[in-house]
């Protein structure tokens, strides 16, 4: 299984807060991979809102999603535009 | 920061009565009005930003948890209301579930940080499922306030 990570920097403008954290779950779940989302010592189920809230990750924190599997790739690309969008959804 | 810092001892409902989204939220908005922590002119506003926030998407974020919240001019610093409902509310929940444990939270208007800073210690207390289940069997405000400092001690 290919397990692919990359680091991103959170851009919506009031971080990573329950709207955002909602559609990232949400687009998340749409995959196979298994999907790890970590922010400093934090590693948490990138298909949990809770976890995914658990981060606290403001505007310009790092993140690191991982996704684990066959369609890991398209997962990483779709996520990383969630977290890299710069509208407050 | 701690889930104490933020919660009003003086709002916690642990019979929710209302069986609607709107109504539960209202119930939850008079009691941090009856506590003192926001003045009773706000009230209609305020439940009108509530309201506008879940058309967004619901704050219902699963494992029978919602988590209203909005900012308001009415506030100077985060406060938050807690409830229990035994029989469970259609929240629109993310997952399909009822909700039965509810945390409203009010943040000043010009804030973003510490509602954010809120919303994550909540969900790192709430995911334990042995917390939630002792969390949704108390009767009263003082044990709803005795496990939840507990639980603030024990995870730093």
């Amino acid at each position: 299984m290919p397990l692919i990570k990359k680091q991103v920097i959170v851009k919506n403008k009031s971080g990573l807060h329950a709207r955002p954290a909602a559609l990232f779950v949400q687009v998340a779940n749409k995959f196979e991979s298994r999907i790890t989302v970590k922010r400093d010592k934090e590693e948490v189920n990138g298909k949990s809102i809770m976890g995914i809230l658990m981060l606290g990750a403001e505007k310009d924190s790092v993140i690191i999603i991982e996704a684990e599997g066959d369609d890991a790739q398209k997962a990483l690309e779709e996520l990383e535009k969630i977290i890299t969008n710069e509208v407050d959804r | 920061m701690q889930v104490m810092e933020f919660l009003s001892k003086k709002a916690i409902i642990t019979d929710i009565q209302s069986t609607k989204k709107e109504d539960v939220i209202k119930e939850l908005v008079d009691s941090l009005i009856a506590a003192g922590d926001i003045e009773k002119r706000c009230r209609g506003k305020l439940i009108e930003s509530l309201m506008a926030r879940e058309a967004l998407g619901s704050t219902a974020i699963g494992q029978g948890i919602a988590i209203p919240h909005a900012k308001s001019d009415c506030v100077e610093k985060l406060v938050a209301a807690f409830g229990l409902s035994k029989k469970g509310v259609d929240f629109d929940s993310l997952d399909g579930e009822l909700a039965y444990i509810f945390f409203l939270l009010v943040a000043p208007q010009d804030s973003a940080g510490p509602h954010l800073k809120a919303l994550a210690r909540i969900s790192r207390l709430l995911k334990d499922k042995y917390f939630r289940d002792t969390l949704r069997s108390c009767e009263d405000d003082k044990a709803v306030i005795k496990i939840i400092s507990q639980e603030d001690e024990k995870k730093i």
